[in-house]
C-alpha cells in the first residue's frame, strides 16, 4: 500500500464532548490511499461513524488534523504552493467528498433530476442543459432513469440510495464517504444499493464505507478499520481481520455478527 | 328594541367612510405583510447568522492565547469565558432581544410610542393617497403594525427552519453548497410550505389587529365606526357593518391560503 499515493491523511482525531467526559473520538490516525475501499466496522457507539462525518467536517474535531489533498481542512489557513497563506474553503473540499447516508437526506421538495443537478449548477456554475445530460447518464447507470420526474417520497428506499449515490457522483467527487448506507432499508433493498457500490469500487472509487454489512467489507474492501470506544483497535486485510482477529475485542466483535 | 332597523338606515348615510375605511384596512394589511415578512426574514437570518465577531479568541495560534483557547490537556476547550465570548454573536442577541420585546408589550402601547414618540421627529408629507388616506397617519401604522407582526413571523419562520430534518444541510453542505445557499435552495422553500398556515393566521391577525390604528387617526373601518358614534350616538349598528366587513375580509382569506397550501404539499403525496 506504500507505494500507492496517499489522498487523506488523518492524524490523532479527537472528537470530545464535555470537557472529555464524552470521548467520540480519542485519537485515531490513519492514511487513505487513492483506490482505497476502507471499511470500517464496529460496534455502535465506537465513533466509527463520528469518524467518517469528521472527514468532511460535518463534525468540527476538538483536535488532530486531517489533510485533504495537501491541505488540513482542520485549520482556518493554510499555506498554498506559492508559500501565501490562504483561507481553507470548506466547500471547496465538501466538493470533492461525495456523502451518502443512512437517511438518503434527499431534497424532497425537488424531483429527482433537480436533486441531481442542484449542486452542479449552483456550486460548479455548469450550464442546465450539460447538468441534465450527466445526471441522466448517471441515473441510467443505476437503473433509475425513468424516475428522474419522480419526487423522492415516490421512491422506494434502496431507489432514494442509489438517486443519493449518483447525487454526489454528480459532482465528481475525489472520494466518496458512505455512512452506514444500507442500515435504514428493507431487507430485500439492501442488494441492489451493494451492487452499485460495488460497481464503484471496480472502477477505482476511493471509498470510506461504514457499514454492518460484513459480506461487503469481506468481498469488496482492501483495508478494514476495526473501530471500539472512539479509538481505531485493528486494522488489515479482510483476511486478516475476519480470519485472524488479534485483539480481543474484535474476536467478541465478530463471534456476535458472523 | 336595542338594535333597531332605523338606526340601520342611519348608517347607510356613513356608507362612503365605511367604504375608505375597508379599503384603508385592506392596504394597511397588505403594507404591513410585507414590511412584517421582510422584517422577519431579516431577523431570522440575524438570529440563525454565524457572526461570531469574538471567535478569534477561541482560534490564535497556541503560545499567544494559547491558555484561553486550550485546556491543559490540548483539547480546544468547551466551556468558560473565553468559550461563550467566542460563541457570542451580536446579531442573534439584538435580533433575539428585539422579538421578545415586541411580544412581551402590548400593541397599542407600541403604536403610541411609534406615534407620537419616533414619528414626532420625522416630517411625514400630509398628501392624500387616492384623495382620502392620510398618508401622515398612516405610514406610522404600517410601520408600528409592521414591526410587531415582524417579530411574531420571524418566530414563525425560526420554527419552520427548525422544523427541518438536520439531515437535509448535512447533504446540502456535503455537495458543496455554502450555508447562504442551503438556506435559499434547501431550507427556506420546506420550511416555508410548513408554516404556511400560520403565516395566513398571522396575515389573518394583521386584517384584525389593525383595527387598534383609528387611535392614531387611521381612517380605517374603526374610524368609521366611531364617527358614527360621535355624530348620532348610535354604536351597536355600525358596530355590527364592522364586524361583517371584517369577517368578509378574514374568512375568505383564510379559505384562499388554504386553497394555496394543498396545492403546494402535491409534491409529498404519491
Amino acid at each position: 500500500m506504500a507505494t500507492r499515493d496517499s489522498l487523506i491523511q488523518v492524524t490523532d482525531l479527537k472528537k470530545h464532548y464535555n470537557r472529555g467526559a464524552i470521548k467520540a473520538l480519542d485519537g485515531v490516525t490513519v492514511d487513505i490511499n487513492r483506490g482505497d475501499v476502507m471499511v470500517v466496522i464496529g460496534p455502535s457507539g465506537s465513533g466509527k461513524s463520528t469518524f467518517l462525518r469528521s472527514l468532511n467536517l460535518l463534525e468540527d474535531p476538538t483536535s488532530g488534523s486531517i489533510v485533504f489533498d495537501g491541505v488540513d481542512i482542520t485549520k482556518r489557513k493554510y499555506k498554498d504552493s506559492q508559500g501565501k497563506m490562504v483561507k481553507v474553503n470548506i466547500d471547496q473540499h465538501r466538493q470533492k467528498m461525495g456523502m451518502v447516508f443512512q437517511h438518503f437526506n434527499l431534497f424532497p421538495h425537488m424531483t429527482i433530476l433537480d436533486n441531481m443537478t442542484l449542486a452542479p449548477i449552483k456550486v460548479k456554475g455548469q450550464d442546465r442543459a450539460a447538468a441534465e445530460e450527466k445526471a441522466l447518464a448517471l441515473l441510467d447507470r443505476v437503473g433509475l432513469k425513468d424516475r428522474a420526474g419522480a419526487y423522492p417520497i415516490q421512491l422506494s428506499g434502496g431507489q432514494k440510495q442509489r438517486v443519493a449515490i449518483v447525487r454526489a457522483l454528480a459532482m465528481e467527487p475525489e472520494v466518496m464517504l458512505f455512512d452506514e448506507p444500507t442500515s435504514a432499508l428493507d431487507p430485500e433493498m439492501v442488494g441492489e444499493v451493494l451492487d452499485v457500490m460495488k460497481g464503484l469500487a471496480r472502477e477505482g472509487m476511493t471509498m470510506v464505507v461504514v457499514t454492518h454489512e460484513m459480506g461487503f467489507a469481506r468481498e469488496v474492501g482492501n483495508r478494514v478499520l476495526f473501530m471500539a470506544d472512539g479509538l481505531l483497535l485493528e486494522e488489515g486485510t479482510p483476511q486478516a481481520i475476519f480470519e485472524t482477529p488479534q485483539h480481543p475485542r474484535l474476536k467478541d466483535f465478530l463471534s456476535k455478527v458472523l | 328594541m336595542f338594535i333597531q332597523m332605523k338606526n340601520f338606515s342611519v348608517v347607510a348615510s356613513y356608507a362612503q367612510m365605511f367604504q375608505e375605511g375597508l379599503v384603508v384596512t385592506i392596504l394597511l394589511s397588505l403594507f404591513t405583510v410585507v414590511f412584517g415578512f421582510v422584517l422577519a426574514l431579516a431577523l431570522v437570518l440575524m438570529r440563525m447568522s454565524s457572526f461570531r465577531p469574538f471567535l478569534w479568541l477561541a482560534h490564535v495560534s497556541p503560545g499567544v492565547f494559547g491558555f484561553f483557547e486550550r485546556d491543559g490537556s490540548g483539547m480546544k476547550r468547551d466551556s468558560g469565558f473565553v468559550y461563550h465570548l467566542g460563541r457570542f454573536n451580536p446579531l442573534s442577541f439584538l435580533a433575539t432581544a428585539y422579538v421578545e420585546i415586541l411580544r412581551s408589550t402590548p400593541v397599542l402601547v407600541q403604536i403610541m410610542i411609534i406615534y407620537f414618540g419616533v414619528f414626532q421627529f420625522i416630517d411625514l408629507p400630509s398628501f392624500k393617497l387616492f384623495g382620502f388616506i392620510r398618508f401622515n397617519r398612516f405610514f406610522p401604522g404600517v410601520v408600528a403594525l409592521g414591526m410587531n407582526s415582524g417579530a411574531y413571523l420571524c418566530e414563525i419562520i425560526r420554527s419552520g427552519v427548525q422544523s427541518i430534518d438536520g439531515g437535509q444541510s448535512e447533504a446540502a453542505r456535503s455537495l458543496g453548497l455554502r450555508q447562504s445557499q442551503n438556506f435559499q435552495y434547501i431550507i427556506l422553500p420546506q420550511a416555508l410550505k410548513n408554516i404556511l398556515p400560520a403565516i395566513a393566521n398571522e396575515f389573518v391577525v394583521i386584517i384584525k389587529e389593525s383595527a387598534i390604528t383609528y387611535t392614531i387617526g387611521v381612517q380605517d373601518i374603526m374610524a368609521a365606526v366611531q364617527a358614527v358614534k360621535g355624530a348620532t350616538s348610535i354604536i351597536m349598528e355600525p358596530l355590527l357593518v364592522a364586524t361583517a366587513l371584517y369577517f368578509c375580509l378574514c374568512f375568505p382569506t383564510s379559505k384562499i391560503i388554504a386553497y394555496f397550501e394543498r396545492r403546494m404539499s402535491r409534491g409529498d403525496k404519491r
